[in-house]
């Protein structure tokens, strides 16, 4: 097991690597002047290449090169244009919501997979319904999916919250940053409720994919396992069905849904720019977004950086998990 | 100053898609009225959203469209432009002269203004505010550049000595992003190593009718009404300002009536559904923003001044401004917004031809950018515009820059686009705010790096004037030896239109102000 971490670790910075090369490519190869965008027309030629100075532009492409990644390794991600910050300071502002909104959603895909998944496998009728439900969901475009739930939830029902991670005043803002948690901590149920209310339409509307995907590898995983010869051994000894389907059949199928989870969290974590522009959600998405409005290279980096080492973490963690629940994999 | 966001193509489909879901909830009997809206009656507290973060609230940094009502109403001028005029009012100076050199402007205060932590406001303070926009050095400096130095002979006595005339002075001293009044005790006690710098982007410290007393970037800004506030009291109490990148939020938001109003951006096309809906209503106003097409004298297909005018009549503007603005745009009689010159000045005609000898040979193709907008107007005008020009012969390939883009195409034209289309607005009602930028050789917004000496010649002969008369015949020559040369055609004046509900007052918009409601005045 320890082997099986180390080698992905190491090939997590290769990756990591790979990515901070191509964001720095990116930069050099697109043509757009970011500093004169951000300081505006009315900004003397003098100013310009003052900042450019000030944000080493004006070195030899394989110096700025340097910089970056011996920066990057520094844990410095560079100044962020349009917020006039370190770009490891607006991480720190804006990346708890996503983590707070993509392990909400990331429950709720793997909760919806796992419902779509066993009922599909063990109820034609209502596996079909709850089939057709999740398909519709994650096919239509997400943005789309979002303005639906607004429309639905907030505008005509009233019951939910469109915008933003709180209505509360004062709610407290640390020490995590993570609304749920830090509500708890202060005791504050009120903020955790209203913290609640705010996350499930962004939430469900970042799931629904991942859930219909997740769900249909489980249950065709769970339609094979239920037929194998095990399992018919196990109904023959007497066996209450759901402890078969339970203790015999899912551990046995989990290691494709397990798969497919991991590569979801990847749809999961690119949904969240979109997600978060409709419903206002103040996270690393609507930062990617204002980002990319002002060619803010050093941030988009930044958040590519963030976003690909959790990409690489979590499949991590599913190969471990997969590990633990499949012996055979552990032995490989 | 450039107008431009990221487009949204989706508009139909959410349009298509949101009937559908009015019309199963309906069936369902479980809607609510949309035009009831939850902001109590009468409410103190009024909700405004922008679609994207300010860079900072520091005025003597801060120059962009959106967020000019915290640096607006946070901060005062010396003084301002009446609504929906390009007349001085006072704000902090009762009273203004200008001496008959050009080289000195005498400012009477308001006695007694007090800043929002309660110090006073006087002319050393005023003189100690325009010293900071100096050192600090960025973009809206400009406007000080030709100081020579201040004099405050009293407290409510303020002296601008000039290197040398500046016929703008006095609208950079109006202009939504002129210098404001800062408080010198505040600077002093949160300077740092920049001059305050990271101390004003999250806070304010002014005189104006508001404090920004929360700046939560990403979230929410709330700016509370200011006390101290030497002007009348302005009814709201509070503003708090959402950050809603999507314009489809924003308008579910304000058809709720948790949103008081969508300042900019709201499809022309889709005004005409708000007007079911009784609890909004729309506001057009004057504005300067005016739609342009710019030519790229580099490349070989219109390299040719001939070329350039035919072109522009093969265009057929006119059917342009009326399919895409409606009644919020009218073709521009001037290259000059409505306003800022008489029209007679640099006047320019456009004639529908599509068999002018000068065009391209039929069947030439010539790539076409416009830049990208929120509202996407920019595209619905490119695309006709492609149309019309497809009546010669000439096909206009059609595609989207981002804003940081166009500043990009100076380095290299030969690769940069044939012509560009873009949206753009002065930084205060005079000519030299606008010609300056677009068509000044080294101009901010001289994306394909126009330049024609008799032209910097005139604008700067206009810039040094003493008597508006001569300044105006002076700008009006640069207009039209730009005309002549079919380097930029500023082909319509249109309207700011915003969407707001029905019970706001007393709606007031200045138009050097873009996308902005006067909150000095606005009641509900």
């Amino acid at each position: 097991m320890a082997r099986t971490i180390g080698v992905r670790l190491v090939g997590a910075v290769g990756v990591l690597f790979a990515l901070l090369t191509i964001v720095f490519l990116l930069r050099v190869a697109v043509p757009a002047d970011p500093v004169k965008a951000r300081l505006g027309a009315g900004t003397s030629q003098t100013v310009v290449e003052r900042e450019r100075h000030r944000l080493g532009l004006d070195k030899p492409l394989m110096a700025q090169y340097v910089d970056y990644l011996a920066g990057a390794v520094h844990g410095d991600l560079g100044q962020a244009l349009h917020t006039r910050r370190t770009v490891g300071a607006d991480l720190a502002d804006f990346l708890p919501a996503t983590v707070e909104l993509a392990v909400v959603a990331g429950f709720l895909a793997g909760a919806g997979g796992l419902l779509l998944g066993v009922v599909g496998a063990t109820s034609r009728r209502a596996g079909s319904a709850l089939r057709l439900l999740f398909v519709a969901g994650a096919s239509a475009p997400t943005f789309l999916v979002g303005l639906l739930l607004i429309y639905v939830f907030y505008l005509r029902l009233g019951w939910l919250p469109a915008t933003g991670r709180s209505s509360i005043r004062g709610a407290p803002g640390g020490p995590t940053g993570l609304l749920l948690v830090d509500g708890l901590v202060a005791g504050r149920l009120d903020v955790v409720g209203d913290a609640l209310t705010h996350l499930v339409l962004p939430a469900m509307c970042l799931a629904l994919a991942p859930a219909a995907a997740i769900g249909r590898v489980l249950r065709s995983s769970l339609i094979d396992t239920l037929g194998a010869d095990f399992v018919r051994t196990a109904r023959a000894k007497g066996l209450h069905p759901w402890h078969v389907l339970w203790r015999h059949a899912f551990r046995n199928a989990l290691s494709a849904p397990l798969t497919m989870t991991g590569l979801q969290a990847g749809l999961l974590l690119a949904g969240v720019v979109v997600v978060e522009s409709v419903f206002a959600w103040p996270g690393i998405g609507l930062y990617t977004v204002q980002s990319i409005q002002t060619a803010d290279f050093s941030a988009v980096a930044g958040v590519t950086l963030v976003l690909g080492a959790a990409y690489v973490v979590i499949n991590l963690m599913v190969d471990l998990a997969q590990a633990a629940a499949d012996p055979r994999i552990r032995t490989a | 100053m450039t107008i431009g966001r990221l487009s949204m193509q989706h508009r139909r489909i959410v349009t298509g898609v949101l009937a559908t879901a009015s019309l199963l909830t309906a069936a369902c009997g479980s809607g609510t009225s949309t035009s009831g809206g939850t902001t109590a009656p009468g409410s103190d507290v009024l909700h405004l959203a922008f679609y994207s973060d300010m860079s900072t609230p520091d005025p003597d940094v801060f120059y962009d469209i959106d967020g000019l009502e915290v640096t607006l109403y946070a901060y005062d001028n010396l003084i301002r432009y009446k609504p929906d005029s390009k007349e001085y009012e006072g704000d902090l100076a009762t009273k203004w002269a200008m001496s008959s050199d050009g080289l000195t402007y005498t400012f009477t205060l308001h006695p007694g203004v007090v800043f929002a932590d309660g110090t006073p406001c006087d002319s050393k303070a005023v003189a100690a505010s325009f010293d900071r926009r100096s050192k600090v050095n960025s973009a809206p400096a400009y406007m000080l550049q030709d100081v020579d130095h201040y004099e405050t002979p009293d407290a409510t006595t303020f002296i601008v000595k000039l290197k040398k005339p500046v016929s703008a002075f006095l609208d950079y001293m109006a202009s939504s992003w002129g210098p404001r009044a800062i408080s010198p005790t505040a600077l002093a006690a949160h300077a740092g190593s920049d001059v305050g710098q990271t101390w004003l982007a999250t806070h304010s410290e002014g005189t104006g009718p508001f404090t920004l007393t929360s700046f939560d970037r990403g979230r929410r800004y709330t700016m509370t009404r200011n006390d101290h506030y030497f002007g009348h009291k302005p009814f709201f109490r509070e503003v708090d300002i959402d950050i809603i990148p999507d314009f489809s939020t924003q308008r579910q938001k304000l058809d709720k009536g948790d949103l008081d109003a969508i300042l900019h951006a709201f499809p022309v096309s889709e005004l005409a559904s708000e007007k079911g809906n009784s609890g909004v209503v729309e506001h057009d106003f004057a504005s300067y923003l005016m739609p342009m097409v710019y030519f790229n004298p580099s490349k070989p297909l219109v390299s040719s001044a001939a070329t350039r005018r035919a072109m522009i009549g093969a265009f057929a503007l006119p059917d342009v401004v009326t399919q895409v603005y409606g009644r919020l745009g009218s073709l521009a009689g001037s290259v000059y917004p409505t306003g800022l010159l008489p029209a007679s000045a640099a006047p320019v005609k456009y004639v529908d031809a599509t068999s002018d000898p000068a065009l391209p040979k039929s069947g030439t193709t010539l790539d076409f950018a416009y830049v990208a907008d929120q509202s996407g107007v920019q595209r619905r005008a490119a695309e006709l515009i492609a149309q019309k020009a497809a009546r010669a012969g000439i096909t206009l390939t059609i595609r989207e820059a981002q804003p940081a883009q166009t500043y990009d195409y100076i380095k290299d034209l030969a690769h940069a686009p044939d012509l560009l289309l873009g949206t753009n607005t002065p930084d205060a009602a005079h000519p030299d705010t606008w010609a300056r930028i677009l068509w000044g050789t080294g101009g901010g917004l001289n994306f394909f790096g126009y330049s024609n000496t008799g032209v910097d010649a005139a604008l700067d002969k206009g810039l040094r004037e003493t008597d508006s008369s001569a300044a105006t015949a002076d700008y009006g020559q640069a207009g039209s030896l730009m005309i002549a040369d079919g380097a930029v055609y500023p082909f319509a004046n249109i309207k700011d239109w915003m969407v707001m509900r029905s019970d706001l007052q007393n709606v007031a918009h200045v138009p050097n102000y873009a996308w902005s409601l006067d909150l000095d005045r606005l009641s509900r």
